[in-house]
């Protein structure tokens, strides 16, 4: 079977089963046909990228679908959260549907939209047409503004209003810029279609229109830079985070952000072409970066909501890895490298606050206290995910910041290494107290919102859990061959040298 | 000549819009605006795409200049609201700021004109204007409503921009944009529907329960 | 300075007050009235001037020589102020500015003596002249200088008459956006409907009556016949600009002007009967956007 139909089953799988959900009338047989969809979409994916991971250099299906190392790689993140969240998400819900919180009906919208959403995505990842990829990034967009207020409740019509206002402006400032970065080949002797593909701009991009290029990257910087919740653009970003349900909430942490930040990487890897390495592009990443990392750590230290604590956590990390990528060389490497691991333990984090917040009927911090006795399991997945978010050693995210600190040393950029230190230190003692007075302390015994699930802590949860902290373990300390190669590969289109 | 004359329209309506007042005519405002950018696709466009060219312009006399409206007049209607727009920043002072934003937009129009962009540089003055006088009225007023004109003027100044100034005419520009349109509007104007169920009124201002 | 431009101020200065009657009978016919007659701003002044006068104790002789430099600055206008498509009794490069000046002077006497009574009315009054007419001064700057630019001059004289009905072709736009913000100013600047209203009893609502309240006898006359003046000269530019006919014979080019000047004077007729006063702080928004159509017009004509 040629590399195409693979592609094709990918765009295919989820509308299917979006489809089928929305003929489906029990939540169970929904919740079967999303990890059912999950599961195989994943082994369509893994045949996909197999390929890339051994060191194939890219494929290409009817010049539209492209999977080079840097889509490779995330397109298997995205793969790997979206099954973890859907496995997740079944114990979640299963426990509200049984306590009444959720109506089938709006747990049917769910199916649908979540494999809309997943759709979305990898939409963005595989095309190589930059109109194609737009198009995916606007209907990720609308898909999960209704993700977020399945509740409906006010708060989350609220978040749902911020979100698509932002996120709709985002996107309109990135079809600007796409038609400025197509504007900007103008002239040049490409055929229809192929004026679109990001390969052949690649290939071209010594001769387009500088000037033009550029403005079109500062739009599509700050269009697809509101999506991926870059400060000063991340308002809608902690409201979205705190109001979605906790599976949507990883989802949107642990993916969605760096399909945004994916699409503007695609955009440096052609203007660093263009401009020869003059690294332009770069310095702007590095600024958003660096107010992104300011920014959160103020609002992080102040925080009393766990699930905005967490969101703040990902402007902060978002920050760090356009930072990463901003400072160029072994940067672009260690900001690869970091989108896995923030990815991986930015969805652990979510999964274990929203069950927590479950147990405790809150997400107030004041509110929790002594997770580790009332719920060994996730209170361990929330301490755990804490302690990586915050860089303790020797968890991944510990070794690619630490890259990150040699990347602002080798290019003398002392200033943002003082600022990212400052930022991550001060995050490192705020965050740490609250995970601590979270952990530890006598649980209150008021009436738990959601009693049931407290004591009986499923197999899955353990493996969830145990698996996500282990492999964050693991990753910090060895780095397969194959794994540091792909990276590597793609650090260098993101640098333009291939 | 006909064509300046159309862009000056554009300017016009987005002069109008940022002094109006009166919900029900910025609506009307906008409505008009995308009547007129409507007859853009049959001035620029080559006459070996006359059938796009018509297709384009009936689609957007449609979606802009009928459907919109009437969906934004309707939610009006049923929403209740008070008609006027409480915006945060007046008005004078937003006609003095969108002064300098026709400044800024003149400018920015003249440079890319000068490295080879766009029909004439009125039409990209005309794209921006109408761009960033979106963006402001996004910012500057309170209804959720007015959030919407504002979106969409937003959109009318990006498709301006798309046909006049990225040269050849690509599916890009007709599929993305009223796809973008269609879409962003339809849901907010639910969403608007359903807030305003919510909270008995459509005012942003008061979506402030979402802090630090 | 020729002879036939000196006759033409002569006939300005004759027939500016009749202007204001022709306003004001429109005013009345559309209301079904009949009005005044058309002449009654002469029976006016005449009467005025042979009034006496009664000062306040606490009017200095900024009171009293307000009015005086105010006719004598409008009067200075109207030198370099064409007559319809000929020119004016003074022409040179850079007049525009004069022009510009002249009118702010009249302005600041006319506020000066406002302030010189120390009444709170007139106070009130002054201010918002003052707010009024600095709004309203960049749209009438810019609306001059992209004509400026349009036909390569800077002398009123030269500028007015050598728009043609070729370049309103060329820059029709431009030029319908200047006029239209011409026309705001000049309904701004002589204190009619929908600014101020001419008419109004109430002192609280008045911007350019309550300034005089104060004055009479052959003040209030000079002041009166000043402003006719003021209206004729603002009405002559924007008159000139509309009318892109010129025929090279004196008498047919005066016919002319003088025709578009009544036509100004019935519109601003029904425009006063067809509209209300504005709310005083709608005012400023609608002098700005007089000045965004100039700036608009100025980046047309400068692309």
């Amino acid at each position: 079977m040629s590399v195409g139909y693979y592609f094709w089953i990918l765009m295919g799988l989820p509308m299917v089963g979006a489809g089928v959900c929305a003929l489906l009338r029990a939540p169970r047989s929904v919740l079967t046909v999303l990890i059912g969809a999950a599961a195989a979409e994943t082994v369509v994916g893994a045949f996909l990228v197999k390929d890339i991971f051994a060191g194939a250099q890219d494929s290409v299906a009817w010049g539209w679908f492209y999977l080079d190392a840097l889509s490779a790689y995330h397109l298997a993140i995205l793969l790997l959260i979206y099954l973890l969240s859907t496995v997740y998400a079944a114990g979640y819900f299963r426990h509200e549907l049984e306590a009444g919180v959720i109506r089938p009906g709006q747990f049917r919208r769910f199916g649908i939209l979540w494999c809309g959403a997943v759709a979305a995505m990898a939409l963005v990842i595989i095309s190589n047409n930059i109109g194609a990829m737009w198009i995916g990034m606007e209907a990720t967009t609308l898909m999960t503004a209704f993700l977020i207020c399945v509740h409906r409740t006010a708060a989350s019509l609220e978040a749902m209003w911020k979100y698509l206002l932002m996120c709709s402006v985002g996107v309109a400032c990135a079809f600007m810029g796409t038609l400025l970065a197509v504007a900007a080949a103008r002239g040049l002797p490409l055929a229809g279609s192929d004026v679109m593909l990001w390969t052949q701009l690649r290939a071209v991009a010594t001769q387009m229109n500088l000037p033009l290029l550029k403005l079109a990257f500062l739009f599509l910087l700050v269009g697809y830079g509101t999506k991926a919740g870059l400060a000063p653009l991340h308002n809608w970003l902690p409201d979205a985070h705190s109001q979605a349900p906790a599976p949507v909430s990883a989802l949107f942490s642990g993916f969605m952000l760096n399909t945004a930040l994916y699409c503007i990487l695609r955009y440096v890897a052609i203007i660093e072409v263009a401009t020869g390495g003059a690294g332009w592009s770069l310095h702007l990443l590095q600024f958003f970066g660096l107010i992104s990392i300011v920014v959160a750590t103020a609002f992080i230290l102040f925080q009393e909501d766990v699930k905005r604590l967490l969101a703040y956590h990902s402007v902060e990390h978002l920050g760090i890895i356009s930072l990463g990528v901003g400072l160029g060389g072994i940067g672009v490497f260690a900001a690869l490298f970091h989108v896995f691991n923030h990815s991986l333990c930015k969805t652990l984090a979510f999964f274990s606050a929203g069950r927590i917040g479950q147990i405790y009927g809150t997400h107030s911090m004041a509110h929790i206290r002594g997770t580790l006795k009332a719920h060994p399991v996730w209170g361990i997945g929330l301490f755990g995910s804490f302690l990586a978010l915050i860089g303790v050693a020797p968890f991944a995210l510990f070794m690619s910041e630490l890259q990150i600190v040699f990347a602002a040393m080798d290019g003398r950029a002392y200033l943002a290494l003082a600022l990212f230190l400052a930022g991550t230190g001060a995050i490192f003692v705020g965050a740490l107290k609250h995970a601590m007075a979270m952990a530890w302390g006598e649980p209150e015994h008021s009436a738990p919102a959601l009693a049931a699930p407290a004591s009986a802590a499923g197999i899955t949860d353990t493996i969830l859990v145990a698996g996500s902290l282990l492999v964050l373990l693991a990753v910090g300390l060895w780095m397969p061959e194959w794994y540091r190669s792909l990276l590597l590969r793609a650090a260098h289109i993101v640098e333009g040298k291939l | 000549m006909g064509l300046d004359t159309l862009f000056v329209f554009l300017v016009l309506t987005s002069i109008v819009l940022l002094g109006s007042s009166l919900l029900n005519s910025s609506i009307r405002v906008v409505a008009l605006q995308g009547a007129v950018l409507s007859f853009l696709p049959l001035l620029v466009m080559e006459p070996t795409w006359a059938g796009r060219a018509v297709f384009l312009a009936a689609l957007t006399m449609g979606i802009k200049g009928i459907v919109f409206p009437v969906l934004l007049l309707r939610s009006l209607r049923e929403a209740n609201v008070r008609r006027e727009m409480q915006p945060l920043v007046g008005y004078s002072l937003s006609l003095a700021l969108g002064i300098a934003l026709l400044v800024l937009a003149f400018w920015l129009a003249g440079r890319l004109h000068g490295i080879g962009v766009g029909i004439s540089a009125l039409s990209l003055t005309a794209a921006f204007f109408m761009m960033f006088t979106g963006l402001f009225l996004i910012i500057a007023r309170r209804k959720a409503l007015t959030q919407v004109l504002g979106f969409l003027t937003l959109e009318n100044g990006i498709y301006a921009f798309g046909l006049t100034g990225v040269g050849h005419i690509h599916w890009l520009v007709e599929l993305g944009v009223l796809l973008d349109v269609f879409v962003a509007v339809f849901i907010m104007g639910i969403a608007i529907d359903h807030i305003s169920r919510e909270f008995d009124h459509i005012n942003v201002d008061e979506l402030d329960q979402l802090k630090g | 300075m020729n002879l036939i431009s000196c006759l033409h101020m002569a006939v300005a200065l004759i027939l500016a007050p009749l202007m204001l009657g022709v306003i004001n009978r429109t005013k009345a016919r559309v209301a079904g009235r009949n009005g005044a007659p058309l002449l009654q701003l002469y029976f006016d002044l005449g009467k005025l001037l042979r009034k006496g006068a009664v000062y306040s104790r606490t009017t200095t002789w900024v009171f009293r020589a307000g009015p005086l430099i105010g006719l004598a600055a409008v009067l200075g206008a109207l030198l370099v102020t064409p007559f319809g498509k000929s020119g004016a009794v003074l022409a040179f490069d850079g007049d525009l500015v004069l022009f510009a000046y002249w009118l702010g002077l009249m302005r600041f006497v006319t506020v000066l003596a406002a302030l010189d009574t120390g009444s709170s009315f007139e106070g009130m009054g002054a201010s918002r002249e003052v707010f009024f007419s600095a709004l309203a001064e960049p749209a009438f700057l810019l609306g001059l200088v992209g004509l400026a630019r349009a036909t390569d001059a800077i002398s009123l004289s030269t500028i007015l008459p050598s728009i043609s009905a070729a370049t309103w072709l060329a820059a029709g736009p431009a030029l319908a956006l200047i006029a239209t913000a011409w026309l705001v100013i000049l309904l701004a600047e002589n204190a009619r409907i929908p600014v101020d209203d001419p008419n109004t009893h109430l002192e609280l609502t008045m911007i350019h009556e309550v300034m005089v309240l104060d004055h009479c006898g052959p003040d209030l006359g000079l002041i009166l016949y000043g402003a006719a003046l003021k209206l004729w000269v603002m009405g002559a530019l924007l008159v000139s600009l509309l009318t892109p006919v010129r025929y090279g014979v004196v008498w047919q080019d005066a016919l002319v002007f003088l025709g578009g000047m009544l036509i100004l004077a019935v519109g601003i007729g029904l425009i006063e009967s067809a509209m209300a006063r504005l709310r005083l702080a709608r005012v400023p928004q609608l002098l700005m956007g007089a000045s965004a159509l100039a700036v608009l017009a100025l980046m047309l004509i400068m692309k």
